[in-house]
């Protein structure tokens, strides 16, 4: 059995080369949402869907995939970046494609605090992924009117409010 | 193109035509139906009825596509009124997209326009201040310009009376050099704002730190409910229409108060496309519409025309109102027509950190934003190397800090447990700008709107004096901050265009001599005196304030006057 180490490393080595994993792309569904730019499989969000529930797993509170937040990012880069961010993000992607879920979590954690050594689209993948996915996040209905409650009509301001210690 | 006939004549006469329904537009209304005279408002846009048309004003952030931030297919169509910090997605509705009325920028300008009933005054940042004596000496003391026809005294009551009406929040603080009105209370400064003021006190003596002055209503009372306004309930989303009626807009107030007469008629889709002006009876008898919808021209009649179609458009209805007694626009004798348009300079803005007080944040939100500075510079005698002075903004929050470095579990418990971070403070000036014949709209000879108005040829810029104001504004504001104790003071110095400020004034300036302005003391055209302006476009100089509040009191005011003239037959 291969190191799972050496199995991440492997894929990120391989990662530059897009044409050594076209087989993982093709016979595959189309995307659940309707996307206007970037073209992407049924395997490619559901990749996606699991990166970012191991950026925001489901705990005791919901969590990325409760909140459909993989589709918040898709709808966010293909209507927010331009063609050269939303290719470099596809480029990314496949880099983490056609593992093991266990693989998939060790090598998003190793992104995720500089430890694998990714090539850039990798990196750049995964910054987007993980900066909409908590934007996403932040502003979900669970989490503004659950835990970071926000107010529609505050009808006050205090401008001395004492901060407790 | 216009057709003529009597019933049609007779059907669209009215004692007063008033063009455009943004602030001061709504204001003509309200005077001339109070006061029972039939009246007849157009709107070159569409119809916004108060709160019905407020599409997203009761939306939560995430019921936005994304979350507030335009798409970038239409940024990239629209890149003059993306610049624009209120276009987003809840408020993108009400702006006028690049295509949809072009112009020619000679110099680059952002002409940042709000096609509607109701017009910018949905969307404004709703800061209201008097002008003073210092502001309408000013051309005459430093010598640009010319001498604006009225003083302090002329406009006060006319303060008082729309400050009344509108309501507007504020503190007496007692300056010359911006008067105190007919306040409801005042919005407080917060912790950090205090802090700011008594430090300035300390070290300058003449430089104030107040709360702003604002559009809304802190204390309602019965001239707002009379208006079926209420308090302001501090939600902070004003641009997309308030439900309450919070802050002053037409159509939250002068709009229906002036539709319950029953003398209003308000025809939206109606770009207007000049003045009538009759060489035998040498006066205005009406205007021509282009409506909208069906490219169909109609003829208006009235005795009096109010033209208040927002100050760039008000100088292009003037200027395409052609007649063989004026054939370079309607009272143009002076050649000055779309001369002397000048705007506001905020083209810097200062931010630092506070790191004392942290046994305060602040609770709610502050709908007027938080602190204003008056002009401080060249306020009593020339002290600097330029002209006149500046306003400037200043508020603080108190930052929090969200860990995000980690993922997982330990991610998803950071996000909900922030830290209070050290206090964030920012400015921005508000610079006067010296009106200069160099500065000017005009009339494109070849190229014609979707409407067959020809294109607008915008030439605006700054110049030394604005350069220098600018670093003087820097200079200044880095001081006081240093004296304030702030700390990782960040100059944002990038420059915009003119019209991003959102003040464009001038073009038809009042003045007394009738050889070196448009309309005299009362906002009358000096050569056609049934012809009235008194949105931006008659601005003589800008002073430092937010001119919307001036407007009011300007429309107000010659509305109260053409009501006597109509009376006593002068006109």
């Amino acid at each position: 059995m291969i190191n799972r180490r050496t199995a991440i490393r492997q894929v990120m080595i391989l990662a530059g080369g897009m044409a050594l994993v076209p087989s993982l792309v093709k016979a595959s569904g189309g995307p659940s949402i309707a996307l206007r730019n970037l073209v992407l499989s049924g395997e490619e969000e559901s990749l996606m869907a699991s990166v970012a529930e191991i950026i925001i797993p489901k705990t005791q509170t919901p969590g990325a995939r409760d909140l459909n937040l993989h589709l918040f990012v898709m709808k966010m880069v293909d209507d927010c970046y331009d063609e050269g961010s939303q290719q470099r993000f596809l480029r990314g992607l496949k880099v983490f494609s056609g593992i093991d879920a266990a693989s998939l979590k060790e090598l998003v954690v190793s992104v995720n605090f500089g430890k694998a050594v990714a090539d850039e689209d990798a990196k750049y993948f995964y910054r987007v992924m993980k900066q909409q996915t908590i934007n996403g996040y932040m502003n979900s209905k669970y989490v503004m009117t659950n835990l970071i409650v926000w107010e529609l009509v505050p009808a006050r301001y205090n401008g001395y409010f004492p901060v407790k210690s | 193109m216009a057709y003529l006939n009597i019933k049609g004549i007779k059907e669209n006469t009215f004692d007063v035509i008033v063009v455009g329904s943004g602030i001061a537009g709504g204001w003509a209304a309200k005077e001339f139906t109070e006061k029972g005279l039939r009246t007849l408002v157009l709107e070159r846009g569409r119809d916004v009825k108060h709160i019905r048309d407020y599409p997203t004003t009761n939306m939560y952030p995430y019921e936005f596509e994304h979350r507030g931030e335009p798409a970038l297919s239409i940024r990239r169509e629209n890149p003059i009124v993306s610049r624009c910090y209120a276009f987003r997605e809840d408020a993108m509705h009400f702006f006028v997209k690049d295509g949809e009325h072009p112009y020619v920028q000679v110099k680059p300008f952002d002409w940042i326009r709000g096609y509607q009933v109701g017009g910018k005054s949905l969307l404004w940042a709703r800061q209201t201040q008097r002008w003073s004596d210092f502001d309408f000496d000013g051309p005459v003391r430093d010598g640009f310009a010319i001498d604006w026809p009225i003083r302090y005294k002329d406009i006060a009551p006319w303060y008082s009376y729309v400050e009344r009406f509108a309501g507007i929040s504020g503190n007496r603080d007692g300056l010359a050099e911006l008067p105190d009105g007919e306040f409801l209370p005042a919005y407080p400064l917060n912790a950090v704002e205090d802090h700011f003021k008594k430090s300035l006190l300390g070290k300058y003596g003449n430089r104030h730190v107040i709360s702003a002055r604002g559009a809304h209503i802190s204390k309602a009372g019965k001239v707002h409910y009379d208006q079926g306004r209420a308090q302001c309930q501090n939600r902070r989303l004003c641009q997309r229409g308030c439900p309450f009626g919070g802050y002053f807009s037409s159509n939250a107030s002068t709009l229906p108060w002036a539709e319950r007469t029953g003398k209003l008629t308000l025809r939206p889709f109606s770009v207007v496309e000049s003045v009538i002006y009759d060489d035998k009876l040498n006066k205005a008898t009406g205007v021509r519409v282009v409506d909208t919808n069906t490219k169909t021209v109609t003829e208006y009649f009235a005795r009096v025309v109010f033209v208040n179609a927002a100050a760039i458009n008000t100088n292009l209805i003037l200027l395409n109102s052609v007649s063989s007694r004026f054939p370079n626009g309607l009272g143009n004798d002076s050649g000055l027509l779309g001369k002397y348009v000048a705007f506001h300079n905020y083209s810097a803005r200062i931010s630092a950190e506070f790191d004392g007080l942290k046994q305060f944040t602040t609770d709610g939100r502050n709908p007027v934003g938080g602190g204003y500075i008056p002009r401080f510079r060249n306020l009593h005698k020339q002290e600097t190397n330029f002209l006149r002075g500046y306003a400037a903004g200043f508020s603080a929050y108190r930052s929090s800090e969200t860990d995000t470095s980690g993922i997982g579990e330990a991610l998803k418990s950071a996000l909900v447990t922030r830290r209070l971070g050290p206090w964030k403070v920012g400015s921005h000036m508000m610079g006067e700008t010296i009106p200069k014949e160099s500065n000017f709209v005009a009339l494109d000879r070849e190229k014609k709107d979707q409407w067959g108005m020809p294109l607008l040829k915008i030439s605006v810029d700054y110049d030394d004096n604005d350069v220098k104001m600018k670093r003087d504004y820097i200079e200044q504001l880095s001081e006081m901050f240093v004296t304030a104790g702030f700390k990782n003071i960040h100059v944002n110095a990038a420059s915009q265009s003119p019209g991003l400020d959102i003040h464009e004034m001038g073009g038809v300036r009042m003045g007394n001599d009738p050889k070196t302005s448009l309309l005299n003391k009362w906002n009358q055209l000096h050569h056609c005196r049934n012809v009235f302006v008194t949105d931006g476009a008659c601005m003589t100089s800008t002073s430092t304030q937010n001119p919307s509040l001036t407007y009011m009191a300007l429309t107000a005011r010659a509305a109260d006057y053409a009501v006597e003239a109509m009376r006593s037959g002068n006109i």
